[in-house]
This record gives structure tokens, sequence and C-alpha cells, in this order.
């Protein structure tokens, strides 16, 4: 297996008159080819630009950036005829239909008519959009919009996709269509670079995932070695009373409707949960999620922020 | 890209921006058609018809200028709005291809206007094919350094309104102020020179050279052309070199 995407000591600033901002900062990632990779962080952590650099949209300040063994900077040609984008803004020409949406962007990428007719009948299908594929964009909601878009480059002949935060605004049923075709593109060897916001959407797809906190990889890894790599990587919920200062003890307490959420190391998650039971307490024990990871790594950040600090956007 | 590929996104686009608007708005065709017959209506008035040819050339012109104006506003509606632009980088299309598409689409939008003005071309006897060849080359020029400028203006501007602030702009500086309408000798001395620093007074110079509206050397029809071809090369030295198709 090779690598799909590579950064090293990846920077990018955009000048402002109230100074100088790294919208990424040091950045050094490989992104294996074939698989899901997901890059999850706050509002204005990077992941957009780091999604514009290496997919030719926008010009790096430093360092450098390689898609399919071929520079960023300088090779953008050959970078182009085997990449697609659906950019985290974008929206479909509103006076085009479904179909056309989809059979001209294929077109346009230069297949000829009949294979961009067949791609875009399966990929309608997949999607489930064959129904509204007469429907002009200008008449569909935000989330069919979005999946318009995601059809769009779904059914492109690129060997890399680029999909930043693709299912924003869709519904729990939507989302999973999109899922199901994002397996497909990578059971075809594609591999999909993979923004947002859902956690479970990224723990659910991606194979490896990156954690961007200000511009600067914080966590990388598979979605097992990130819960590893945590300080408390079990998570156990005791439902009833258990005096506070006995609960800080086993971990890092957090307090929750009825109860408490202890994060805690294996040996002492599984000696609270023990202790609770005996106690004749609820109590539910389990690998901490993607949320508690992000949550606590991006925590610990803002708190580092001090008070009163914004989250760059 | 092949060469057969890059026709297919050339005329792929003609359709996107192009045809399949049309025919979900007809009304667009009347819009472009609008201001070149309306100044040849108010010339006709004033001139009590003497003026009509230079009404007809100078609409031809203004139609082709229009192409510029319409896609300065639709790159930078596809490119902050849309992130049609952004989508499109991001695939084997390439700058001049997407830009030529685009060109093309909107001259779509200008058929009806310059049909218009070619009938009455022909109507009023001003066709030969000397004076058809000089017309067909200045419109293309005129057709070119427009969309040349519009692409790389469309590249810098952040918001689709900054478009509508520039367009009357252009009409005033390139169609309104140069003798487009009219012969050069209507203006004033110091008003003849500062019309000199507009690429359309060249074009309208040959064409109405051409049609015998004007006298016209030799010699001053190859300065004429050596002008028009010297400014439509530059803008487009600009816009490779410029033009931001790459976010800096």
């Amino acid at each position: 297996m090779g690598f799909a995407i590579r950064t090293e000591r990846l920077r990018k600033v955009y000048p402002s008159s109230h100074g100088d901002r790294a919208a990424l900062d040091d950045l050094t990632l490989d992104i294996p080819d074939g698989r899901v990779y997901g890059v999850i962080g706050r509002n204005g952590a990077g992941k957009t630009t780091f999604v514009r650099i290496t997919s030719t949209q926008l010009a790096l300040t430093s360092g450098t950036a390689t898609v399919l063994g071929h520079d960023v900077a300088t090779e953008e040609r050959a970078i182009r005829v085997r990449i697609a984008c659906v950019p985290q803004e974008a929206r479909p020409l509103y006076f085009l239909n479904v179909e056309e949406v989809v059979y001209l962007y294929l077109k346009l990428r230069g297949l000829d008519p009949a294979e961009a007719r067949a791609r875009t009948k399966d990929a309608l299908e997949q999607l489930s959009l064959t129904e509204f594929r007469r429907r002009m964009v200008s008449h569909l909601s935000g989330g069919l919009r979005r999946r318009v878009l995601c059809a769009m480059v779904l059914a492109s002949d690129a060997e890399i996709l680029f999909l930043d935060e693709p299912t924003t605004g869709l519904d729990p049923i939507a989302r999973r269509e999109v899922w199901h075709a994002i397996r497909r593109a990578v059971r075809e060897r594609r591999t999909i670079l993979l923004t947002t916001h859902y956690l479970d959407e990224a723990e659910a797809l991606s194979a490896r995932l990156a954690l961007f906190e200000r511009g600067r990889l914080v966590l990388e890894g598979t979605p097992e070695e990130l819960r590893a790599r945590v300080r408390f990587p079990y998570r156990v919920t005791v439902q009833g009373p258990f005096p506070a200062s006995e609960l800080a003890s086993y971990g890092r307490v957090s307090a929750i409707e009825g109860g408490s959420l202890v994060f805690a190391r294996e040996a002492e998650a599984r000696e609270l949960a023990r202790t609770a039971l005996e106690r004749g307490l609820r109590v539910s024990m389990g690998p901490v999620s993607l949320e508690d990871i992000f949550l606590d790594v991006v925590g610990k950040s803002i708190e580092d922020e001090g008070p009163g600090a914004e989250p760059t956007a | 890209m092949s060469e057969r590929n890059r026709l297919r996104s050339l005329f792929t686009l003609v359709q996107i921006n192009g045809l399949i608007p049309i025919r979900t708005q007809p009304l667009y065709l009347v819009n472009l058609i609008a201001s070149p017959l309306s100044f040849l209506f108010f010339i006709w008035i004033v001139s009590r018809g003497a003026d009509l040819a230079y009404g007809v050339v100078g609409g031809m012109v203004l139609t082709m200028l229009s192409v510029g104006t319409g896609l300065q506003s639709d790159l930078t509606h596809y490119r902050h709005d849309m992130k049609f632009q952004d989508v499109v980088v991001a695939s084997p299309v390439e700058a001049p291809v997407y830009v030529g598409g685009m060109a093309l689409s909107e001259l779509v939008y200008s058929l009806p206007a310059l049909a218009v003005f070619v009938v009455l071309f022909f109507y009023y006897g001003y066709a030969t094919p000397s004076s058809a060849v000089v017309l067909l080359g200045a419109l293309l020029l005129v057709w070119s350094f427009a969309t040349a400028f519009a692409f790389t203006l469309a590249t810098y501007f952040q918001d689709v309104r900054e478009t509508w602030m520039f367009s009357p702009i252009f009409s005033l500086v390139l169609t309104v102020l140069p003798p487009v309408y009219y012969p050069i000798t209507y203006l004033p001395g110091w008003a003849q020179i500062a019309a000199r620093f507009s690429p359309t007074t060249y074009a309208a110079e040959l064409v109405q050279g051409a049609v015998g509206l004007q006298p016209l050397s030799f010699g001053g029809a190859t300065f004429d052309w050596i002008v028009l071809v010297a400014f439509t090369a530059a803008l487009f030295v600009l816009a490779a070199f410029k033009a931001r198709w790459k976010d800096p």
C-alpha cells in the first residue's frame, strides 16, 4: 500500500491587516491510499485549508505536499486529472436538474456521453436520487442538494475524492446512503479524504483519523490507536449516589443526568465498575468514543487559550 | 487532457452556462438585446436616421463587450456563491478551457442582438467581403480582450456586488465615451486624444473605415490593427500571470 497524500512541515499563513494568521502549521501527515481518511477538528482548525491545498485550489506558504506522488505546487495538472472535490460551501447550479448536475459534471471532466450517462444513472440510484432526477436543483431541500454534490463526485472516475463536510444537513437515513456510497468507492480502491463534524461518521468510515487543532496535528492514527493514546481510554457511567471525592480518585469526573461519567485507565475503570455494582448502583463501562477523545483533547486546548479567548475561526 | 476532451469540456460549459439557462429563462435573451437596441433607437431619433450606420457598428461592439461584463458577473457568482470554480479547479478542466467555455456561453446570449445588427448591416448595404472580414476580426478581438479582462478581474472580486459596480464603468469607458457610436471627429481635440486610450476606439474606427463611414488610410488601418492586437495580447498576458485560478 502506498500513500495518496503526503505533507511535510506544511504551513499556510493567511495575511491579514490584524496580523498574519497560520491556518496550518508544521503539518506532517501521510495518508494511505485506497481508504477513507478522516480529518476532524473544531471550526477553524484548518481542515478546509488542508483540503483546499491538497486538492490544488489553494497555494501553500511553506513545506511540501504531494498527491499521488506529484507536488501540489508545481504539478497541479498531473494531480487534477485524478481528483474530484466537493467543497464545503458548494451548491449545485440551481438552474440544472439533478441528472444534469451529475451528467454535465462528468462530461466537463471529459467522459464520453455514454459513459457519463451510465455513471450518472448508477450514482443517482446509489444515493436514492433517481426519483428526483428531473427536479430542478432550485426546488430541492438543502440536504438533497448536498446529496446531489456527493453523487456528482462519487460518479466521477477520480482516484482521490475530497469530501469537505459532505453530509452536513443530511438526515440520518440520507447520511447512511452517502456512507454506503463512500464505502463502495473504497471497495473500488479509491481514496477518500473526509472532513466532518460528525464524529460517529468519522469513526464509522475512517481507517485512520487526524485531529487538527488550531492548525496543528494533535492526534493521528486508527480509531483504536487514538483511544490507546488518550490518558483515560475507558469511560464508566455510574447512576446513583457515589461520593465525588471518591470518584475523583479513579480518573476525570464529569457530572451527567442522575450520576457521573468517569474517564479512567482500564484497571481503575474495572475497579470503579466493580465497586459501584457492589453498592447496588447502575453502571456501564466501555472504551471512550471518538467524541470523548475530541472533547478531551480540544477541551484542554480551549482551557490553554485562557479566559475570553476565541477559537481561531 | 486530450484535445477531444478539452473540446467536450468547452461545449459542456456552453451548455451549462448558455443553452440550459436560456431554456429555463428565455428572457435572458431580451435582456442582452435591450441595451444596444436602445442606443440604436436613440441615435436614429436624434440624428433623424443620418447616423444609423454608426449605431449599427457601435451596437455590435457593445454587444461583444457585454460578453465581458456578463462574464465577470457569472465567474464571480460561480466562484464565491456556488464554489463552482473550486469544483472545476480540482478537476481535469484547465483554466483556458473554463474561461473559453464560459466566454462562448456568454456569446450565446448575444446571438439575437448580433443577428439583428447583422441583418441591418446587410439591409443598409454595408456588407462587402472586405468589410465583413474587418468586422469579424475586430469583433473577435473585442470579444477576446473583454474575456481576458473579465476573467482576471473576476478572480479578484470578493462578491458579485462588486461586478455590478464595474459593469457600468466598463460601458462608459469602453463604449459611450470612445467614438464607438459616432465618428471621432464629433469629439473636441482633447477628447480625441483621450479616446485613443480605449481599445474600442480602434475597433470602431476599423469597422467605420471598412464600411466607408470614415476615411481610413492603409497606414491608419494597419496602426489600428496593431494597437488592437497588442492590447488584446497584453490582456491575455495579464490573465495568464495575474488571474487567480488557484487561490494565493
